[in-house]
């Protein structure tokens, strides 16, 4: 809400509502001429984007550091490297239907991710848009220092095939089709429903 | 007045040229008074480009343009309409070239037009008004097995000929989803209008900020 408000005043909106006199009444009118450049302009997720993790893996808010494609930002289907603000705290293993150890991703670890909400919308190729009300990732991998090898070289950290795969075992929310041509169809098979 | 004048003879001309040019025929009489032959000037050369052709169509006009001045005797009102036109014509031609029958600027309307009756032949669609709830079948190429069913309430309808758009929402497990969908897509193969939610708006906007409960729809 808070952001709402914040984003009316940026508009250049009157905050008055119901109080406005007479010439406040003339100035609002003549704001709303255009109305398309006042509706909120969603853009890309960038450095500082705050995204929620939808997985189990044990994160609950991430802060892009950087999107590894597009010098704008990221969109829907990219992935993102972030830095985990908050996580599950860390508790023990238990044997159940979840297999991983319940929090396997701490606080302030850096991991890649894969953008599968974006408040920013997205074209398909038949001419629909689709937009979701937040911005989510599902974690994929951790990244880890590079470690020196021992002739003194830097070992490159290695990825099964040439996509990351998914962190966890479950995935909450809608998940759009544009995954299927990301090539992330794990997550695609553990979504709750498709859009 | 000293154009007009030098153009009698040439309008002289034109008489046996234009048949059936006293109205007495026709039972209508229109008025061109000198008085305001600047004004008729104007609203004759905005009538017709095709001028030897369309007679009838430039005196239907000119009734409809201006009927209330005085009649000032018919043969008279003839010359001087013959000459405004002469003149009219003669200004129009110089100024700008001749049009083709199907103005440029109606070229996309009519094309659009054409889609869009070709589309609904195909498939009709109903009458969408921003309210109501909606159900589409989306055949999704990824997806051929089944149709994927989208539900929700028509936030906005955007005009624009064949890609007329309507933006859709609903809470999906418990995530605001909004879809905009071209109404007169091939992939689209149904589309019904479930409910309608009386609204005092056009666009739906505020639904955003409102709670998600007014967003779901079972």
């Amino acid at each position: 809400m808070a952001a709402a408000l914040a984003s009316r005043l940026t508009k250049g909106r009157s905050l008055l509502g119901g109080l406005t006199n007479a010439f406040s009444g003339l100035m609002s009118s003549s704001s709303s001429g255009s109305i398309l450049s006042q509706q909120q302009q969603r853009t890309f997720i960038q450095m500082g984007t705050k995204l929620k993790v939808v997985d189990n893996s044990g994160g609950k808010e991430v802060m892009c550091i950087q999107s590894l494609r597009g010098k704008k930002g990221a969109r829907l289907g990219d992935i993102v490297i972030g830095s985990v603000k908050e996580a599950v705290p860390k508790s023990d293993v238990k044997k159940g239907k979840d297999a991983i150890q319940k929090g396997k991703v701490k606080k302030g670890q850096v991991v890649y991710g894969v953008v599968v909400r974006a408040a920013m919308q997205k074209g398909r190729v038949d001419g629909s848009q689709v937009r979701f009300d937040d911005n989510a990732i599902v974690v994929l991998g951790i990244k880890e220092k590079t470690k020196v090898d021992e002739n003194g070289k830097k070992k490159k950290q290695e990825y099964k095939g040439s996509f990351y795969q998914p962190l966890g075992t479950r995935v909450f929310g809608p998940v759009p089709h544009e995954m299927r041509v990301k090539k992330q169809l794990k997550i695609l098979s553990l979504a709750q429903h498709l859009v | 007045m000293a154009t007009s004048s030098h153009l009698l003879p040439q309008a002289l001309h034109m008489i046996p040229r234009i048949p059936n040019l006293s109205s007495k025929s026709l039972g209508v009489s229109w008025f061109l008074p000198r008085a305001s032959s600047v004004n008729s000037r104007i609203s004759v050369s905005r009538v017709s480009l095709n001028h030897p052709g369309a007679i009838e169509s430039r005196k239907r006009r000119v009734i409809i343009a201006k009927a209330e001045e005085s009649n000032e005797g018919e043969t008279e009102a003839d010359l001087e309409d013959v000459a405004e036109t002469v003149e009219d014509t003669g200004v129009e031609e110089a100024k700008t070239p001749w049009k083709p029958r199907t103005k440029l600027g109606d070229v996309m309307g009519i094309l659009n037009k054409k889609a869009i009756e070709v589309s609904e032949s195909v498939r009709p669609v109903p009458e969408i008004r921003t309210g109501d709830i909606v159900e589409i079948k989306l055949e999704v190429p990824e997806n051929r097995r089944r149709l994927s069913i989208y539900k929700g309430i028509v936030m906005s309808r955007q005009n624009a000929g064949i890609h007329t758009t309507i933006r859709i929402r609903r809470i999906i497990a418990g995530i605001g989803v909004e879809i905009v969908f071209p109404i007169y897509s091939p992939n689209i193969k149904e589309i019904k209008v479930v409910s309608h939610r009386k609204v005092r708006r056009a666009r739906l906007y505020y639904l955003r900020d409102k709670l998600p409960r007014l967003s779901t729809f079972k």
